[in-house]
């Protein structure tokens, strides 16, 4: 299985990232998991001082994604639909593709994947 | 993907191209992205991109502050060197080379950054604009056509003021109108409306053909442009499906030049048979109180209660949460430059939400820490920013701290913006403020005790008790209310029908706010004008809310503004108890006109000196009133009042 992500601001914005869940994450009992924060032992390592060292995780489960915050500092948020300028904070949550959710100030994006 | 050369940019984007680097930097984001281009782009006077966003009636400054809020501001810390260029920002520049390309030219010109930006359509700035209710399609459409204009061209709109009309317009007045206006060939000012307190001008314009056929009349709102920008939006979120079928209504969006500080808004407007328009301000004079009493109740109440104030649900709240902000800021603080990991200071004082802090018992000199507070508004002229506990439009503006003596060449701040962390020295109070607007009135009784005497009764003293009434816990009534109701906003239509305009503060809140604060300024407004400025003439008028609010019956020959209180008192009352939460218990509504009187105190400028000093005894009165009735048996124990609750007349 593959995925991609993208950064949707900040210094990496427009960069994005492709994942396999051969090669990339963790992947145990069909669960994938990729892990996103400051450290470089993250798979997506962030570049903004706004996040943990290990904030949050994106899961692959029961055939859909899963954003989860890893009791970061800063939070974990998805965008809110009455207001744009205050985001919904998220422990867990079942993300659709194409959603954006935002790891302390930096704004990420799920691809939808392109057909074989 | 064309690679770009900073060697291929006209002269207007080298300047986008520096704008932004500023912005990057002044954001702490050290990279150059796309917002910071669009930045540019909008920073830049007389460009296509504030035209366009002038044409959407939306405020460039608005703008710019709604994308800062949608990025943060970064740290002071630096983890890469440079200033390198995002990946995004890379792709929208090279698709501007292409644009220019097409078009036979090398430079990229504004025209193709902007299209670049809009065509790649997956940035922060798209992502606003469209949040900001732009029609993306249509924007892009203009974008692409829309000519470069460095003056506004056409007819000139003769502005034509009538002779019945009272006052000056300015410069930028008769800007915002000739433009407000464009097309016509005239525009006359019929009246000026009269103001409550903000700074704005209300204006009834009529526009003018080329062949003298007039079309109707409008109320025109200019003010500042921040504040229009406001109004405008909380008229969409509050006001525009809550409307009574007849009534003055926001058209179209408003207009915001992008080189004036000031924008404006336009009302339709009912008149009445005669064409004639009026605010109910003009109406006092004609109208008995009971005349006025009855309609408040059988227009105004009636015709937009039902949408607003009776569709109300139990709020529970400490009032400081809704009246707060009506007093001067808690603390005005010196700021103090300190580098982002800087060891807190001993002894510093640490402000942030949650519990509410007790701003009121930090002393001169100490040093304060604020956390997390949210930019109000921002005065880079005076270096000064206003922070709250809310933004309040979800949350409330409480605890207001005013910082003074930023240097904004080095830092930014912006409407909106969470502050992380700012320190400052505390060289005002709210305390003092507040002490010397009451000085202000001169006193001729004792401001340091306990209680005030006034006539012959012995009242609370409110400099001695505002800080106990913003912790009580109300129980109340949650509505849709107005927020700055008073005899200006309010305009009699055809068949003395009631219009409310101006709704720059129309919000979810406490629904008393709205008949505390109109009974406040029409108390002040009616019965302070034909007075002796001095303390007796004042005392006098106060006698008549005294004994109006206390319930006693007026005597036969007693003066007939004791009656006319009366009767206005007892007509608004009816309303009260309509939107209390609990039958005859009117704490909720002295606590609104406890801070409504509070505040009106301190308007030195647009407040008569008797109307404030009338205000502030009729606060006093206020927190009596609202104690006698905290006691757990209110009717046996009202202390000095000589008629019981049964008696309290004027309702009908």
């Amino acid at each position: 299985m593959q995925v991609t992500i993208m950064f949707m601001s900040g210094v990496d914005d427009g960069r994005s990232l492709h994942f396999e869940s051969e090669t990339d994450g963790q992947f145990v009992h069909d669960e994938w998991t990729i892990r996103m924060g400051r450290e470089g032992d993250n798979d997506i390592v962030l570049r903004d001082r706004f996040t943990s060292r290990h904030h949050a995780r994106l899961l692959w489960k029961q055939d859909s994604w899963w954003l989860e915050d890893q009791k970061s500092t800063n939070g974990t948020f998805v965008e809110n639909d009455d207001d744009f300028f205050n985001d919904t904070r998220v422990q867990l949550l079942p993300l659709q593709e194409g959603q954006l959710f935002r790891v302390g100030r930096t704004w990420l994006r799920i691809e939808v994947s392109a057909p074989l | 993907m064309s690679d770009f050369s900073r060697d291929n940019l006209s002269d207007f984007v080298r300047d986008v191209m520096i704008v932004a680097r500023q912005e990057a930097h002044r954001m702490r984001h050290y990279f150059i992205g796309v917002e910071h281009l669009f930045i540019g782009l909008l920073e830049i006077k007389g460009g296509i991109t504030t035209s366009l966003l002038a044409d959407e009636g939306l405020l460039i400054e608005y703008v710019i502050d709604a994308i800062r809020r949608r990025t943060g501001k970064g740290s002071r810390d630096r983890i890469w060197p440079d200033l390198p260029d995002t990946p995004r920002a890379k792709i929208i520049m090279g698709i501007a080379q292409e644009l220019a390309f097409e078009e036979g030219r090398k430079n990229i010109q504004e025209r193709d950054l902007l299209m670049a930006i809009l065509e790649e359509n997956d940035n922060i700035p798209v992502r606003v604009l469209n949040a900001l209710g732009i029609n993306m399609p249509v924007f892009r459409e203009n974008a692409r056509t829309r000519q470069v204009k460095r003056s506004v061209t056409g007819t000139f709109t003769k502005i034509d003021i009538a002779a019945t009309f009272e006052g000056d317009l300015d410069h930028d007045q008769m800007f915002i109108l000739r433009r407000m206006f464009h097309g016509y060939s005239e525009v006359r000012i019929e009246a000026r409306l009269t103001r409550g307190f903000s700074s704005a001008v209300v204006l009834i314009a009529t526009p003018i053909h080329a062949d003298q056929r007039a079309d109707a009349s409008v109320v025109v709102k200019i003010g500042p442009s921040d504040a229009i920008q406001e109004e405008a939006i909380r008229y969409d979120r509050y006001v525009k499906n809550t409307l009574p079928p007849l009534t003055a209504r926001l058209e179209d969006r408003p207009i915001a030049p992008d080189n004036s500080n000031y924008a404006a808004l336009k009302y339709t407007l009912l008149t009445d048979t005669q064409g004639q328009a009026m605010d109910l301000g003009m109406m006092l004079n004609d109208w008995t109180a009971l005349e006025l009493g009855k309609w408040l109740y059988d227009q105004l109440y009636r015709t937009f209660g039902d949408r607003w104030w009776k569709q109300s649900r139990k709020y529970v709240f400490e009032a400081w949460k809704e009246y707060e902000w009506l007093l001067p800021p808690a603390l005005t603080l010196q700021y103090i430059d300190t580098p982002d990991n800087t060891p807190v200071p001993p002894g510093t004082t640490i402000i942030k939400p949650g519990k509410r802090p007790k701003l009121d018992e930090v002393e001169y000199g100490a040093i304060v820490q604020v956390a997390n507070y949210i930019v109000q508004k921002v005065d880079p002229d005076k270096g000064t920013i206003w922070l709250a506990l809310g933004d309040g439009m979800n949350t409330p503006r409480a605890s207001e701290i005013e910082v003074t003596n930023i240097d904004f060449s080095q830092d930014t701040y912006f409407r909106g913006e969470a502050v992380e962390k700012i320190y400052g020295r505390v060289w005002r109070t709210r305390h003092e403020r507040l002490l010397d607007a009451v000085r202000a009135l001169q006193p001729d009784f004792d401001l340091k005790g306990e209680f005030i005497s006034v006539n012959q009764h012995r009242l609370p003293n409110p400099l001695r008790s505002y800080m106990i009434m913003l912790e009580h816990p109300v129980e109340g009534m949650l509505s849709v209310i107005h927020g700055d109701l008073h005899p200006g906003n309010i305009l009699i239509g055809p068949n003395h029908s009631a219009l409310l305009i101006d709704f720059a503060h129309t919000r979810n809140g406490h629904t008393l706010f709205d008949w505390a604060n109109l009974e406040v300024s029409l108390l002040a407004e009616i019965f302070t004008k034909n007075i002796r400025p001095d303390w007796s003439g004042v005392r006098e008028v106060f006698e008549h809310i005294y004994a109006a609010y206390r319930g006693q019956t007026v005597h036969e020959g007693d003066p007939i503004e004791a009656l006319a209180i009366q009767q206005l008192v007892g007509s608004l009352r009816r309303i009260v108890r309509e939107c209390v939460s609990s039958p005859n218990k009117l704490t909720e509504f002295y606590i609104g006109v406890f801070f409504c009187s509070m505040r009106a105190v301190t308007w030195e400028n647009t407040l008569s000196l008797a109307g404030r000093r009338l205000l502030f005894l009729l606060a006093a009165l206020a927190v009596e009133q609202f104690r006698d009735e905290m006691k757990p048996d209110s009717k046996d124990k009202s202390s000095n009042a000589t008629a019981t609750d049964q008696t309290r007349s004027g309702e009908a």
